[in-house]
């Protein structure tokens, strides 16, 4: 994977440094870039640097503003991560109830409200529905901002103020996807063997739902939700953007327009080790959930 | 039964070179596909707002009532009226000739990314799912690696360094969905390689080109369909995306993805320019999305809990 995240300032048509400096420039920046980069060392001497800084943290120099790769991705990281969690939660706040009631009374008005609203959602742009979110609450009611970040310490208010259009936006496509898995895993539990059973020995109902259903319900719930945080932390790039929130989307997304390769680097290398992580931990908490899969 | 050959009478010798007769595999019925897709009303109005959506894309020059260009500045900014049901934008120029002819760029882009992705991504699932081993290894770690970066910012990634263009645009999506399809293909051919009429023609002495043409990718191919709709979904959002971010096709050229780029700067001046080329986002995409659940319904009804939600 860090081959390929190294390759992509190597599969760049023509001079990245030249690229990246516009057309005016000395002899001289251009050779300082070029060293401070590395980019005239041999391929795989660069790669073999490359990678071991990477390992510790250092990601390299930013072309434009030559702070290091490291801090301008640590200075954004809170601002995503604050996003993809409270879209996280107001997707799950839809995506539970909705799944879970239109699981049980299947075919009532309320699962086809349920299968209406997720396949809205699935089918809506986040950076479309994040304008009309800004069109309605910003502009015809004016009662919430229309983008921009304070930070939590300075104006707590503000930051709730802030946060809560970018969050529905995004939290709404999530909620969507997470809505169609808790109602199919719902539907496959309750309509499996040992549920069966438990109704008929008598077993009261709600503890069949929480200890038959929802335990087993929750397996699949878990990997979609994992899922859904790293797209989440990753797939908010535009919806950060017409929010003008501060996060690594914009970072990655200013980096393709300076034609800032080692930020994009950083940023792409970050965000697939995010994925990695997540999905790692998705299968650890599974074991922890289902105990067959440990046994395994 | 075979009646043993009379004493005296010539053995009959077993015909040299006619096959044996295999078990018929279960083909899937087009006919009959059609037909229960056409009883899922879902389904069946999807696509048909899908062929009036296409029909539109091809015949957008002569559907639209002006051309998208058409400047006029005594009309800049108009909310919509009878004779600009869209209303127009900071040119003048009408958005529902914009929307028209921005159907073309999205459904472009859309389909031509996704056929890309379906050849290459089926391709490497069906080696994979049907060799096995190293050449399955290999072709599936490169799928997960590719899989692991997120869809968009690959995308944005991509086009970054091959420059900001439809072309580019096209390849770029095309890449993020063919580990989709390699997998979606791999897990479909593991399920059929094994299934008696495949080993029953391999007994027989068929070759792999024959098995893998004749037996294992037909019986193979209903999920790989329901993707293709469902992926078209999804390439028409990244489209609309990239384009958005002004890496998709350029200025003046209409597309949905620039119009509402464009239109965010009027936003608190004219509601129209932002709504509607987003409702033409939503619908193309909505119908993709439901006929491909009305795809699965028909051909696969045991995905349905695998494969909810796509790849997004």
């Amino acid at each position: 994977m860090s081959v390929l995240v190294f390759s992509l300032i190597h599969l760049v048509r023509g001079d990245p440094i030249r690229l990246a400096l516009g057309t005016r420039f000395s002899q001289e920046t251009y050779d300082a870039l070029r060293e401070r980069s590395g980019l005239d060392l041999p391929l795989v001497q660069q790669y073999v640097t490359w990678a071991g800084r990477a390992v510790t943290g250092d990601l390299g120099v930013s072309f434009r503003s030559g702070d290091t790769v490291t801090s301008l991705i640590a200075e954004r990281l809170p601002a995503t991560l604050t996003l993809a969690v409270a879209a996280l939660l107001v997707a799950l706040v839809i995506a539970l109830p909705l799944g879970m009631l239109s699981a049980l009374h299947p075919r009532s008005f309320v699962d086809r409200l349920a299968t209406v609203v997720s396949q809205f959602g699935i089918s809506v742009p986040d950076f479309w529905l994040s304008i009309m979110l800004i069109l309605v609450f910003a502009g015809t009611l004016g009662v919430l901002p229309s983008g921009g970040y304070v930070a939590l310490t300075e104006d707590p208010l503000g930051w709730l103020q802030r946060l809560v259009l970018p969050a529905v936006a995004t939290g709404v496509v999530s909620g969507s996807v997470i809505t169609r898995f808790v109602r199919s895993s719902m539907l496959e539990a309750l309509g499996s063997d040992h549920v069966r059973t438990a109704q008929a020995k008598g077993v009261p109902t709600r503890q069949v739902l929480t200890w038959h259903v929802l335990r087993n319900a929750l397996l699949p719930l878990v990997t979609v939700t994992g899922v859904q945080l790293a797209y989440l932390l990753s797939g908010v790039v535009v919806v950060e953007i017409v929010f003008s929130w501060p996060g690594l989307g914009q970072l990655a997304y200013q980096a393709v327009r300076d034609r800032d390769f080692p930020v994009l680097q950083g940023a792409v290398l970050l965000f697939a080790l995010v994925f990695l992580v997540i999905n790692l931990l998705v299968d650890l908490l599974y074991s922890r959930i289902d105990p067959r899969i440990a046994r395994r | 039964m075979t009646q043993l050959p009379t004493p005296g009478a010539t053995p009959a010798a077993p015909p040299p070179s006619e096959p044996l007769p295999t078990a018929a595999p279960p083909r899937p019925r087009w006919r009959e596909t059609l037909g229960l897709l056409a009883r899922n009303p879902t389904a069946a109005v999807s696509a048909v707002v899908l062929v009036l959506i296409v029909l539109m894309a091809v015949f957008d020059e002569t559907l639209a009532p002006d051309g998208p260009n058409d400047q006029d500045p005594s009309r800049q900014l108009q909310p919509p009226s009878w004779s600009h049901p869209f209303g127009t934008d900071e040119f003048g120029r009408d958005i529902l000739s914009r929307v028209v002819l921005g159907a073309a760029t999205s459904l472009r882009v859309g389909f031509l990314s996704v056929a890309f992705a379906l050849v290459v991504g089926t391709l490497i699932g069906l080696l994979a799912g049907y060799y096995g081993r190293w050449v399955d290894d290999t072709l599936m770690r490169l799928m997960d690696v590719l899989f692991a970066f997120p869809a968009v910012l690959l995308a944005i990634a991509i086009v970054a360094i091959r420059g900001a263009g439809p072309a580019n645009a096209i390849l770029a999506i095309g890449i993020v969905y063919v580990p989709i399809f390699a997998r979606v293909t791999r897990a479909s051919v593991l399920g059929v390689r094994e299934e008696v009429y495949v080993r029953a023609s391999r007994s027989v002495g068929a070759s792999d080109w024959r098995l893998i043409t004749r037996h294992v990718l037909p019986n193979a191919a209903p999920p790989i369909i329901v993707q293709t709709s469902i992926s078209l979904a999804f390439a028409v959002l990244a489209e609309a995306a990239l384009s958005f971010l002004g890496l998709g096709p350029r200025r003046p050229n209409p597309s949905w993805g620039l119009m509402l780029a464009d239109g965010r700067g009027f936003i608190d001046q004219a509601w129209w320019y932002t709504v509607f080329p987003g409702l033409a986002i939503v619908v193309t995409v909505l119908c993709f999305n439901l006929l491909g659940d009305g795809l699965r319904d028909v051909l696969d009804p045991r995905q349905r809990t695998l494969m909810a939600g796509g790849g997004r």
